[in-house]
């Protein structure tokens, strides 16, 4: 998957208006990344990229950027 | 000195019995003399908790309880090795977080199944004529989450809702059988599922604003159980009990 793929991926599941988010997009940035946009993120990356994603990574995470690379 | 609670020769049946609320109703429960029959999916974990138990003529089962087909024999044999049941704590659950708009079908289904189905199917089971001794008290563990309800939790909340509309149900039907059926309503305890909450969370708990006794112990809801199962209950039927620090009275 292209990180343009995974961008429009996190745009639908977030419910973002598409076209909006970019790898230097800082997520604090995202109207939609709040505590449900955050559950919402660690279920996907289970569900499409087989990954857990823990509390701390995703504090970490500052840019669009971070968790396209988590992704892998 | 009349002791209030003693379930001497008495038979309980646990699920969910090899960590957290379970584990540590098991422990009470052979504490005071029941002979507890463990039942759970992870063998080594149940190994572990047959090791903490007090006395003698304990067993366990390993089984999967998503595997719904096979709860009445597996029921069969456990009456036919430990005898008729006394007592039935149902405490196997899988915790379910997730957003609307990636709950599946499927996860609903499974969540459903293994929450709610089980315990149905179980009881079912149970409650046939020779599989239990007049006086049966079962005891399933709900969540404030089917009272109070809360983001990315509808699945798990609409199972344990579901437990306990079906107990406001079987107590009525139940009863000439002189069967009594309740659920227990825990809040936030300090149980492994807790920890892996909170790491979540990265330590942060909101619900514990409202529950103000603090943080619930597994033994605050073993305590509960173990009431409910006993004589000294014998009057309640068809209730949920929170045990919940005042959480859903804040």
């Amino acid at each position: 998957m292209t990180n343009q793929e995974k961008i429009t991926l996190i745009e639908e599941t977030l419910e973002n208006d598409g076209g909006t988010l970019t790898e230097n997009t800082q997520l604090s940035d995202v109207s939609e990344y709040d505590s449900m946009g955050k559950l919402t993120l660690i279920v996907l990356c289970d569900d499409e990229f087989n990954k857990k994603l823990t509390g701390e990574q995703i504090r970490n995470f500052v840019t669009v950027k971070d968790v396209l690379d988590f992704m892998g | 000195m009349q002791q209030l609670i003693s379930f001497q020769e008495k038979v309980i049946l646990i699920t969910g019995a090899s960590a957290g609320i379970g584990q540590q109703t098991a422990i009470l429960l052979s504490n005071l003399g029941a002979k507890v029959i463990l039942l759970a999916t992870n063998e080594d974990k149940l190994i572990e908790t047959l090791g903490l138990l007090n006395g003698t003529g304990h067993q366990y089962f390993c089984y999967d309880l998503s595997n719904l087909e096979e709860i009445e024999n597996k029921v069969k044999e456990i009456v036919t090795q430990c005898g008729k049941i006394d007592g039935f704590v149902n405490c196997v659950g899988i915790r379910s977080r997730r957003p609307l708009s990636l709950l599946s079908i499927k996860e609903v289904r499974n969540v459903m199944d293994i929450n709610f189905g089980s315990y149905i199917e179980l009881v079912r089971c149970i409650t046939k004529k020779g599989n239990f001794n007049s006086g049966l008290s079962i005891v399933g563990v709900s969540s404030i989450a089917a009272q109070a309800g809360g983001p990315g939790v509808t699945a798990y909340a609409a199972s344990k809702a579901a437990v306990e509309a079906a107990v406001r149900c079987l107590s009525k039907e139940l009863a000439p059988k002189n069967i009594r059926l309740n659920t227990v309503v825990p809040s936030q305890i300090n149980t492994p599922e807790y920890a892996k909450l909170l790491q979540m969370n990265g330590g942060v708990d909101n619900v514990l604003n409202r529950q103000y006794l603090g943080l619930g112990e597994p033994d605050d809801v073993a305590n509960a159980i173990a009431f409910l199962l006993s004589p000294a209950s014998k009057f309640i039927t068809g209730v949920s009990l929170p045990v919940d620090g005042g959480y859903l009275s804040s």
